[in-house]
């Protein structure tokens, strides 16, 4: 593992056996952010605020401070942290239905206050870890353990798209929904994670990035089947693209 | 800053003095009674290199407050019914995760919406530990603005000795009265206790850290509750505050907290001069109880009374403590235009009870 660390750097916990379903989507941005921060050298002052959902556990591979909050509530917990330690980069690592479900106005209020915090949020478009239910990211008609019959829009109302809602907000500065069900979708996700933190530690305010990643358990289906699903039906409909980017005119790269 | 006496609404006195003690930070959301302490602090914090932060709600507030604490520095929040039921949650979360934190429930009419006006009818919800799970926070009943700043010391020390939230309940007469207070010169308790061993401030210095009050193993999950555990019982043993007067050869005794522990006082001079042997006793902190304070009763002490501005939420604690040796009466309301038993209304009480 150390020769290991000489290449990956010391962020990634390469010896910590992950806890994620196999093929789960988590694995692929926990490596992601692991190695924006490693790459951006912000390790030791970096502090993590997770959600509560299978992303909680993102932390526990990563030689970093962290802060398990209540459900929906890391937001708000990275404001206060934020407001009292300036110099540390925090970012909150949430589930769609932390993040759009129990957590909406917190992280809606954070993206319009502006401070300088980053959220990332994993769109698996169900409940993971309480074991598939709907969430506000489930497909019209999609199937789950609590819409037997298909999501019922009448019902439950339509999948929400969540970057939409900030791009009017002045407070966010760097915007993006990614996808990681393919390897040229990864590498684009890479970047806006790298942009992200680069957005906080310019100082300039809210960034955020959703990824769109497959959970293979919570979809009952293979792991192929389930890159395959929803990379066809989720990114159809949550399409990924920049929905802001003022980083530029601080931005010499 | 030398000591000066300021003529200020109690909850202003609440805001000058967390902020003359060392809290750098108060987050906020507006509610009567409890918004004279957010006017005060956007005033005065940035002038001690703080900041009061307006939340979009309460469950933020207490959040914000839960993060700002994980950084070791103190902060503050300030509400009342409502916005108090709001926060039980993290307030479970910062007990779990022995976060420190300075806060105050201004206590008014409830249930539901309730009333603006002045009660206390969160002393369950205070003393009980409101949220999930076996925990409790240190409850102050300063019962004037000069109690307030003289105890705000303490306060901070308690919420870092014991890392744990620090919790003042004040029934909403005290919390709107204005009256004079005599501030000692500003003095920053909360930068004098050394964080480092816990702070989750990057791991530049220490290696990883995280705070974690759940998915933990079920062996973690029996130590932390073993550590509050214990940790309470340290609190009860060595934090039990209250005043008594006049206690050791009474008929009858008094127990009152807040505005009515206040007039308790004037009560018994009252009555005293009658020649009528009424004595008080006023729990100052309503969590640890101040069990002690009844455990050596005089022989004399044929009766109590425990008056609240409420139904009778104290009366457990009172009836728990004596444990049937000795009768315990209650005289309270709430709700109405003014929810205060009068100094007339008390006093004819203990008259039937002599």
């Amino acid at each position: 593992m150390h020769e290991l660390a000489k290449i990956y750097g010391e962020t990634l916990l390469l010896d910590k056996k992950f806890s994620y379903c196999p093929g789960c989507g988590h694995g692929i941005v926990t490596r992601l952010v692991a190695e924006a921060i490693e790459a951006l050298g912000i390790r030791e002052r970096t502090v993590s605020v997770v959600g509560i959902g299978c992303g909680g556990f993102s932390h526990h591979y990563m030689e970093i401070d962290a802060i398990e909050a209540m459900h929906g509530r890391a937001p708000a917990v990275a404001v206060g942290y934020k407001v009292a330690n300036p110099d540390n980069v925090v970012y909150t690592y949430q589930g769609d239905g932390d993040c759009s479900a129990i957590g909406l106005a917190e992280l809606l209020h954070t993206a319009n206050r502006g401070l300088p915090v980053t959220t990332f949020m994993i769109n698996n478009n169900l409940f993971g870890m309480t074991g598939g239910q709907m969430s506000p990211a489930t497909l019209e008609g999609q199937v789950t353990s609590t819409t037997p019959k298909g999501r019922d829009v009448h019902q439950h109302g339509y999948p929400l798209r969540v970057p939409e809602m900030m791009a009017d907000m002045r407070g966010a500065k760097y915007v993006a929904r990614e996808s990681v069900c393919d390897a040229k979708s990864i590498r684009k996700a890479a970047s806006s994670v790298r942009k992200a933190l680069d957005c906080q530690m310019k100082g300039l305010g809210f960034s955020f990035v959703e990824f769109i990643v497959p959970c293979p358990t919570g979809l009952k289906m293979s792991v192929p089947d389930a890159y395959k699903w929803s990379k066809e039906k989720m990114v159809e409909y949550f399409k990924p693209q920049v929905f802001k980017n003022e980083m530029e005119q601080n931005d010499e790269n | 800053m030398k000591s000066e006496a300021l003529f200020l609404k109690n909850a202003q006195t609440f805001a000058e003095a967390m902020v003359r003690c060392g809290v750098r930070y108060h987050f906020a959301y507006p509610i009567t009674p409890a918004t004279e302490v957010m006017k005060h602090t956007a005033v005065i914090l940035p002038q001690y290199g703080g900041r009061m932060v307006q939340m979009e709600s309460e469950l933020a507030v207490a959040n914000a407050l839960a993060g700002c604490a994980c950084t070791g520095k103190l902060g503050a929040t300030s509400t009342s019914g409502p916005g108090m039921s709001l926060m039980q949650e993290t307030i479970s979360f910062m007990a779990g995760g022995e976060l420190p934190c300075i806060m105050l429930d201004a206590m008014r009419v409830g249930p539901g919406d309730g009333d603006i006006v002045g009660a206390q009818s969160n002393y369950f919800q205070a003393t009980r530990g409101g949220g999930h799970g076996d925990y409790r926070v240190i409850v102050l009943a300063p019962a004037s603005g000069q109690e307030i700043v003289d105890i705000m010391p303490e306060a901070v020390k308690l919420a870092y000795t014991y890392r744990t939230p620090v919790l003042f309940v004040v029934d909403g007469v005290t919390c709107t009265m204005t009256e004079s207070a005599i501030f000692p010169e500003a003095h920053d308790y909360a930068s004098e206790f050394d964080t480092s061993s816990w702070a989750y401030t990057g791991t530049g210095d220490h290696s990883k850290r995280y705070l974690l009050t759940g998915s933990y193993t079920h062996a973690q999950g029996e130590e932390l509750n073993q550590r509050l555990l214990a940790k309470y019982e340290r609190i009860k043993e060595q934090e039990q505050r209250w005043e008594e007067i006049q206690v050791e050869d009474a008929d009858v005794v008094l127990v009152a907290f807040g505005i009515h522990g206040r007039m308790g006082q004037d009560l018994v001079s009252n009555m005293r001069a009658e020649g009528k042997k009424v004595g008080l006793i006023r729990p100052i902190s309503l969590w640890p109880f101040p069990d002690k304070a009844f455990e050596n009763l005089p022989e004399s002490v044929k009766s109590m009374l425990v008056v609240e501005m409420n139904h009778g939420q104290m009366l457990d604690d009172v009836r728990l403590a004596v444990n049937g040796r000795i009768p315990v009466h209650f005289l309270g309301k709430t709700g109405g235009d003014m929810p205060l038993c009068t100094l007339a209304e008390m006093t004819a009480k203990i008259n039937t009870l002599l």
